[in-house]
């Protein structure tokens, strides 16, 4: 008897896996997303963010000083990797000009007291005036000039202190009573694609599933025939065999996308894989699993082919924010915060950083594989709750319609009037 | 010339399909409600504080509990002490604080016999705002202990303040940030952002407004209401879905610049020209792509792709300078570039017109796209040749 179950249940499972890959490789639609936004968007972001390091920002500077400190300060400015002076303006105007033309995004200006302030001990100082249009001019400005400030802070300070009278060996004591060493270790350079290719990646796998999924979900429910369609002899019975059924066709398919998405394009593009391949491809696998699910979960709400991306496109900027990779998480409004658990990619993101990018071991995406598997247990139950419904929902369509008709009579609305309205005849 | 009896059916035509289809208004209104409550819910803080930074101290002296001490109440950082190094690493690597900073042992008596010891930090570069500032936290820290230091040596040899004040800081750097005084990243991006959102809510809603006429085969009824001219087809639709758009445009130019603050050196009036023109390039880019795919299914699937590209290529993050060149010429392609554009001259620079006539040559160039196939469209209305879903 039991015997005979399983196979029954094989063979079900096996009739629902290929005719579900047999439909996404007969939609167009599909397999545009599938397959060009999946396989090649990967390449294009790569492409985008291919040179993550803004260097050599162009800089004004207005120097009234005109002294030897003004100058030596303009030229280790332009020494420095984050700042090249672009061009030395007679004043304030003109370098303001440049800054609207976007000629440069920064001004260093001397005033003319600067020289005589560090003559007379004094303390000189020296204005940046930042083009906030994009923070990474931001960044390179202030990185670059305070860097320099605090050489030449350094220097000055040697010259002072020995005039007051201190040996040389006292002197490089005072200076720097207490030095530091900085390190980035996974991210060196502070490469600005290392951390939001990592992102992106992972939030295509996620995104591209969801809008196939919700494209065959919609047209499949568009010709009247349900995503859910259960085996007619089994009665009702047979929920999980559909759903793990049509979850295996497109687990398989993610399975060689994410693969590809998550070990192939980095390596192309030296976007650091530090983690152990076993380890990143259990994280992968629990990540997938997951987005099954979660697609299949939401994509219930589908009822027309369309309505996905009229509906769900924004959410994927959304999702990019909700990772916690340029936000930090611990500013996230608790509301918010909550709301990110719905989604895979928040953890898958983070695991996928801390385990690949940054190269931990398995305990440093521990939380989030085990948020993982919580989602996917949930989702898992969701999507079989939803086959449930909906079949429910087609053996008893007599019912519902004739309730309906009783709800509309009482409440005193013409049914058959709106249909005349939708249908426009 | 123009048909504005046919213009009129045609739009009335299409406010009964938006009425008797909520997807349309749930689509647009919806979505971008939902985002711009997003967005400045998100990034209300402006700038994130309470950073985790983990503190090993292996010194374990007043100094090294009053460097952690101080670092715990600057706004940026929040101190989470460790007694192994190991521990710390862990905690960087997955995520749960942005930098570990090691105290090194005999750090109080160097310091008071200035032998120089060394703190060593580490950054997690990989969560990149969190890292950066726990960065700029600790150096600020140091840099403030040696001050302390330095200031008790002068104050031994009898210098006055001011005199200490010219010794350890001999230069100083005003900074001046144009646009956004205090680096506000809700400024930054939502200004950015929800435009960057509209333009996608209009290329998508657009195309399945268009696109829906051939997939349910009501384009002959269309060319019927409209006189059989595919310019008056056009222009009632579009008529009724930029008033729907632009309305959506100025509110937001209100909500951001009006109701939130958010800087504004020139003047609000000038952003609606902005958004206005952002809606009309991005509604051609949207007829363009349709003409040129007249498969609904097909065409959104492209609408979707290309719109998610506009986030990356209008450059306010990471700047175009820094992509690659080819990659700099497809930006050119992209009507919220240009919305960026302006919003510098205009927000940040204040120039008025002289700064942003440029680029509204440019949106208004987008207006010619759709006319490479408006004969394509017209063939695929009244044929209906085409796939249909």
């Amino acid at each position: 008897m039991a015997e005979r179950y399983a196979k029954i249940w094989i063979r079900d499972w096996w009739n629902i896996f290929c005719h579900e890959l047999k439909q996404i490789f007969s939609d167009g639609g599909v397999l545009l997303i599938f397959f060009i936004a999946g396989l090649a968007y990967p390449l294009l972001y790569n492409v985008v963010y291919l040179n993550g390091i803004v260097s050599d920002t162009p800089v004004a500077v207005v120097d009234d000083a005109d002294c030897a400190e003004s100058r030596r300060f303009i030229r280790e400015v332009d020494a420095t990797r984050e700042i090249s002076i672009a061009a030395k303006c007679i004043n304030m105007a003109e370098a303001r000009k440049m800054m609207e033309d976007r000629k440069v995004n920064a001004i260093i200006y001397f005033p003319r007291d600067f020289g005589r302030k560090l003559a007379g001990m004094e303390t000189a100082t020296l204005s940046l005036y930042c083009d906030m249009s994009s923070f990474m001019y931001y960044k390179n400005a202030m990185i670059g000039t305070n860097f320099v400030m605090l050489h030449e802070i350094g220097q000055i300070q040697m010259e002072r202190y020995s005039l007051a009278g201190m040996t040389d060996q006292e002197v490089s004591q005072t200076v720097t009573p207490l030095g530091y060493e900085d390190n980035n270790p996974y991210n060196r350079a502070s490469d600005y694609s290392f951390f939001l290719i990592s992102a992106i990646l992972m939030i295509i796998i996620q995104q591209t599933l969801f809008y196939g999924m919700s494209l065959l979900v919609g047209t499949q429910r568009e010709k009247n025939r349900s995503f859910a369609s259960l085996p007619d002899k089994l009665s009702g019975n047979g929920v999980v065999r559909v759903v793990l059924g049509r979850g295996g066709a497109y687990w398989l398919l993610y399975l060689g996308i994410g693969m590809y998405i998550a070990f192939i394009v980095p390596a192309i593009f030296g976007i650091p894989q530090r983690g152990s391949f076993g380890e990143v491809l259990a994280l992968l696998l629990f990540f997938v699993t997951d987005c099954v699910f979660f697609a299949m979960s939401w994509s219930t709400l589908i009822t027309r082919r369309e309505s996905v991306f009229l509906l769900f496109l924004a959410i994927s900027p959304i999702c990019l924010f909700l990772t916690g990779c340029s936000w930090p998480t611990v500013a996230f409004p608790k509301f918010w915060k909550v709301f990110s658990y719905i989604f895979p990619s928040t953890f898958g993101v983070q695991g996928f950083i801390n385990l690949s990018t940054a190269g931990g071991d398995i305990n440093a995406a521990g939380l989030q594989m085990k948020a993982l598997i919580a989602q996917t247990i949930i989702y898992f139950f969701t999507a079989c709750l939803c086959v449930y419904i909906e079949n429910w929902v087609i053996h008893h369509k007599e019912q519902i319609e004739e309730k309906r008709d009783q709800l509309a009579k009482k409440a005193g609305i013409d049914r058959e009037e709106d249909a005349r309205i939708i249908t426009g005849r | 010339m123009y048909d504005w009896k046919g213009i009129r059916a045609v739009a009335r035509r299409e406010l009964r399909i938006i009425r008797n289809r909520p997807l349309y208004l749930v689509g647009s209104i919806g979505v971008i409600a939902f985002c711009a409550i997003f967005f400045l819910t998100f990034l209300n803080d402006g700038l994130p504080h309470d950073i985790p930074i983990g503190i090993v101290d292996e010194d374990g002296s007043t100094t090294s509990r009053n460097f952690s001490q101080q670092l715990d109440a600057t706004q940026l950082g929040k101190v989470v002490r460790y007694d192994s190094f190991s521990a710390a690493r862990e905690d960087m690597t997955s995520g749960k604080i942005s930098a570990v900073c090691v105290i090194p042992t005999g750090m109080n008596e160097d310091i008071q016999s200035f032998r120089q010891p060394k703190i060593t930090f580490y950054v997690n570069g990989l969560y990149f705002v969190s890292g950066a500032l726990a960065w700029k936290d600790l150096l600020t820290m140091v840099y403030m202990s040696n001050g302390a230091v330095q200031r008790e040596v002068f104050r031994a040899k009898g210098y006055n303040d001011r005199q200490i004040m010219g010794m350890i800081r001999p230069i100083d750097i005003d900074t001046h940030q144009i646009g956004n005084v205090t680096t506000n990243y809700n400024y930054y991006l939502t200004g950015i952002l929800l435009p960057a959102i509209l333009e996608m809510i209009v290329i998508i809603v657009l195309i399945y407004s268009l696109g829906t006429e051939l997939k349910y085969g009501t384009s002959r009824h269309l060319m019927n209401t409209a006189g059989n001219s595919i310019a008056t087809a056009l222009t009632g639709k579009l008529l009724v879905w930029t008033i729907v758009f632009s309305a959506i445009g100025f509110i937001l130019v209100l909500i951001l610049y009006h109701q939130m603050h958010f800087p504004m050196a020139g003047s609000i009036f000038n952003m609606f020209i902005a958004m206005f023109l952002m809606v009309l390039a991005s509604e051609a880019i949207a007829i363009f792509i349709l003409e040129m795919l007249p498969v609904p299914r097909l065409a959104l699937s492209v609408g979707a792709l290309y719109s998610v590209l506009g986030f990356s290529l209008s450059g306010f993050t990471l700047p175009l300078e820094a992509m690659p060149p080819y990659i700099q010429g497809l930006a050119a392609a992209f009507p919220i570039r240009y919305y960026y554009l302006f919003h510098v001259q205009e927000a940040i620079f204040g120039t008025g017109f002289a700064g942003w006539w440029k680029y509204v040559i440019f949106l208004l160039l987008f207006l010619f796209v759709p006319l490479l196939g408006i004969r394509r469209l017209k063939d695929a209305y009244i044929n209906q040749n085409y796939p249909k879903d």
